[in-house]
């Protein structure tokens, strides 16, 4: 009887719960049949197999819950958040990935460091630096009596060899190709204190590469274990947290002289559960949250309004855009209607910004029409003209640009329906409601769209490799406001160029145009220059409509009210980028 | 207690055929001014993420989910007697054949499977094209574990006296199956199909809570029991839960009918 009760139980939570269905068929099978001597031989023994399963399957959603809560606790003095998946690396020169990044800044000592809200260079391990007239080499000078964690000095020949070892082709480190041509740079260290850079050719803005670089001891590359920077790395369990710990040793004070980093250690939480994650910052087990999602910052700041933080908009955009590759497997007519600005520039029209801001979003978001963000002071056009949503409008040009509706469709001139998908990566749920209302957006034009959501790898399958999509809805990170680390995305030729990547000769005169503006403002040193022909090229964008853009998600931040000394920035890392300056009240040392 | 749950049934098709017939909105209009708002006179189930209506959305979820998961699940029935007849009428090298090749089925991944198979379909398939699609593929990768059972019960009347008896009278092969073999494996076939209802109603909703069942905006349990995923909208509305209550009725009212029919044989 209790048998046959707990077995019952068990085939209903299946279906209800977990919607096991081999679970649930293969019980309620069992039981129907188990009386039937011509079945028993066969059901049997599945169902006996079946109880392991439903065993093993319940260890392994509890085990790793009861792993978390076993997770180490916080140690005084010690500052905790989590961070969404394990760092694939921790040698500071092979960071191409945000959680080793941010693991590198907490760890890595360097010479400069961009300060987030002034976005201007702080000087760091170097005390000063100076670049050439002809800009082609920059000299740093070190502070005096700089050591590494473990108590060693540091001295030009450790840059010089952290320099060395990250220009070195076989430790293919990503920052490399920021120098153009890392091969042709030549170091020299005059002196204890003294380290020159020579480059072959002009890189603007040569300086701001150098915060991405961490300085570690000459032939002892630690993995963060030796370091100049505010921490260290402590200790690191594999998908449960890394622990970093204070470096006795950091150069930098307070204005009373005391010693930074205020906290004696950061706990770094591997954690992919955004409930979980603001359920804990909630109970006080976590101090901040970078970018919590929008529906559960609402939630934070109905409980807490004050650990809520909207900087406003971000630099990151949200866009929408057409496959316009020549070698796409589309049909031709469908090529015509992406390739045709008019129908781009309708498109970008029929869409209600605003709504996708206030109900995908829940306001968090700011409606986008250029890829600079307003946030963006030093290189926004604030002069921009750009298509004013009309569906009218809308409708008046695809009249004229060869369209024409019959009742609730949309031909083309050759007798099409318009009819394309749109894809985009499954499980960004505030993604997932703009592609629905661009949906409905679309419809008033006569358009008949398909929402397709992709698992990322096939997503970016279908859109490097394959070019198998009609139109696409994603996002791009800005995490620096100088547009020259965007030179990959607008040169014709670059594979990340999405609407039509690879081009060996840009496919249209505005692309051409697109091209030389970027080049020229990647080597004119004077901002004015370089900024008209930006101004350039966000209106050529505008005008086109290569990518549509759709919204500037706001940088939204949960910090802790019992956090001291923080200044929320909108670049990353945005509530910890004076991590050595933040104190946790109650904590001290 | 089998006809209550009939009639509880009809009751809900009805109400729900109903609401979509004559309701005042229409699954996929959005009403943007209207998001996420409680009951009201307007809307008397609330609204989802996106303003539409709750109430058509669930009782059109809970029509296509029936249609497709009753239309699946006979589809399945159908092969796995078609198969399991023709493996025990078939020479027994052939019969071994085929069922390894229903165990092989039976072995594969099943989730995995109609994953694949579900991300395989072209981008461009409507909504109603994906929901036909979805329920097609359910019912040809659901019969090999029934197909079995109808084989080893076929083959096992087929040597029973009345099938010999039949024989020497000069019925032929299609009117023994027909007349005698099949009336015999309705107390297999039956509860089959009616164990294959509620779970294809399950692996619809599973296919669509990972993106994969059926295709915006058409109702579906998948899409809106993707909206329990989110603790800050379940603190909004009570009426969040309407769907996930109404699908756990549903499949309680289909588990009675398999525990009628087991209590009836």
């Amino acid at each position: 009887m209790r048998r046959a009760f707990f077995k019952n139980i068990f085939g209903r939570v299946a279906v209800l719960v977990q919607g096991l269905k081999p679970a649930h068929f293969y019980l309620r099978l069992a039981a129907r049949l188990k009386s039937c001597p011509v079945t028993k031989h066969v059901i049997e023994p599945r169902c006996k197999s079946l109880r392991y399963a439903v065993l093993v399957a319940g260890l392994a959603v509890f085990l790793p819950v009861a792993a978390f809560c076993q997770a180490a606790g916080r140690q005084p003095g010690e500052l905790a958040w989590a961070i969404h998946y394990d760092p694939k690396t921790f040698d500071p020169a092979k960071v191409d990935d945000q959680t080793s990044e941010f693991v590198r800044y907490l760890t890595g000592g360097v010479l400069l460091r961009i300060n987030r809200q002034t976005q201007e260079l702080d000087p760091q391990l170097a005390e000063s630096y100076r670049i050439s007239p002809q800009g082609t080499s920059i000299t740093f000078k070190l502070r005096n009596g700089l050591l590494f964690s473990d108590g060693s000095s540091l001295t030009s020949a450790d840059v010089a060899w952290s320099l060395r070892r990250l220009l070195d082709p076989q430790t293919k480190a990503p920052v490399a190709e920021e120098f153009l041509v890392p091969g042709g740079v030549t170091i020299e260290t005059p002196d204890k204190l003294t380290v020159t850079i020579h480059l072959p050719k002009r890189v603007i803005g040569v300086e701001r590469i150098f915060y991405e670089i961490a300085i570690e001891p000459a032939n002892r590359p630690s993995e963060g274990r030796v370091t100049a920077g505010p921490f260290t790395v402590d200790e690191y369990k594999r998908g449960q947290y890394l622990r970093l710990k204070r470096n006795p040793h950091y150069w930098r004070r307070d204005g009373a002289n005391v010693q930074l980093p205020y906290a004696s250690g950061v706990r770094l939480d591997i954690l992919n559960n955004r409930e979980q994650e603001m359920a804990l910052f909630l109970r006080g087990e976590y101090d901040l949250i970078d970018g919590p999602s929008p529906d559960y910052f609402g939630l934070l700041a109905q409980k807490s309004p004050q650990s809520a933080r909207d900087l406003g908009a971000s630099l990151n955009t949200e866009q929408l855009w057409f496959n316009q590759a020549s070698q796409a497997a589309l049909p031709d007519y469908e090529k015509a209607w992406f390739q045709n600005r008019g129908f781009r520039v309708a498109v970008s029209q029929a869409i209600h910004r605003a709504d996708l801001a206030r109900i995908a979003y829940d306001g968090h978001a700011t409606p986008a029409y250029g890829f600079i963000s307003p946030a963006n002071k030093m290189w926004h056009n604030d002069s921009l003209k750009v298509p004013q949503e009309s569906v009218a409008e809308a409708n008046r040009l695809l009249a004229s640009s060869g369209f024409h509706r019959s009742g609730n469709q949309l031909w083309d001139s050759a007798g099409h329906p318009v009819k394309f998908s749109i894809v985009t990566n499954a499980g960004n749920l505030a993604r997932q409601k703009m592609a629905a209302l661009i949906q409905q957006d679309l419809a008033a034009l006569g358009m008949q769209v398909t929402l397709v959501s992709l698992d990322f790898p096939a997503l970016i399958e279908r859109l490097m490799h394959k070019q198998d999509y009609e139109a696409c809805l994603l996002g791009l990170s800005n995490a620096e406001a100088d547009p020259s680390t965007m030179m990959n995305l607008w040169l014709s030729s670059s594979p990340n160029h999405q609407w039509n990547p690879s081009q060996k000769t840009p496919a249209t005169e505005w692309e051409a145009e697109i091209d030389k503006e970027m080049q020229l403002q990647a080597s004119t040193p004077l901002y004015k220059d370089r900024k008209r022909a930006l101004d350039r090229v966000q209106q050529i964008v505008a005008d086109q409509q290569p990518f549509i853009y759709l919204l500037y998600p706001n940088a939204l931040q949960a910090i802790s009210l019992q956090l001291r000394g923080v200044q929320p920035a909108i670049l990353s890392p945005g509530p910890f980028w004076n991590i050595d300056a933040l104190l946790r009240e109650g904590g001290g040392r | 207690m089998k006809r209550a749950s009939a009639l509880l049934l009809l009751m809900l098709i009805v109400a729900a055929a109903l609401i979509v017939l004559l309701g005042r909105w229409d699954y996929k209009t959005q009403d943007r001014d209207a998001v996420q708002v409680p009951s009201s006179a307007q809307h008397w189930a609330g609204t989802d993420e996106l303003g539409r209506d709750r109430a058509v959305r669930v009782a059109g979820a809970l029509l296509i989910g029936l249609a497709g998961a009753t239309a699946a699940a006979a589809l399945t029935t159908l092969i796995a007697a078609g198969f399991g007849l023709l493996a025990a009428f078939s020479p027994r090298a052939i019969a071994a054949i085929l069922m390894f090749v229903s165990d092989v089925f039976l072995t594969l991944p099943w989730l995995f499977l109609l994953m694949m198979a579900r991300s395989l379909l072209p981008l461009t398939a409507s909504p109603p094209e994906t929901a036909i699609l979805t329920f097609l593929v359910l019912a040809v990768l659901g019969w090999p574990a029934c197909a079995r059972a109808v084989f080893h019960g076929a083959r096992n009347l087929r040597a029973a006296e009345w099938m010999i008896y039949g024989q020497a009278c000069g019925l032929r092969r299609q009117q023994l199956i027909s007349l005698h073999l099949v009336p015999h494996l309705r107390p297999l076939l039956l509860p089959q199909f009616l164990i294959c209802v509620p779970a294809f109603i399950v692996a619809e909703a599973n296919l669509g809570a990972l993106g994969l069942g059926v295709g915006e905006p058409l109702p579906s349990w998948g899409a809106m029991l993707l909206e329990l995923d989110n603790s800050a909208l379940l603190l909004q509305s009570h009426w969040v839960y309407l769907p996930i209550a109404l699908l756990v009725v549903v499949l309680l009212i289909l588990e009675s009918f398999t525990s009628e029919v087991n209590t009836n044989a």
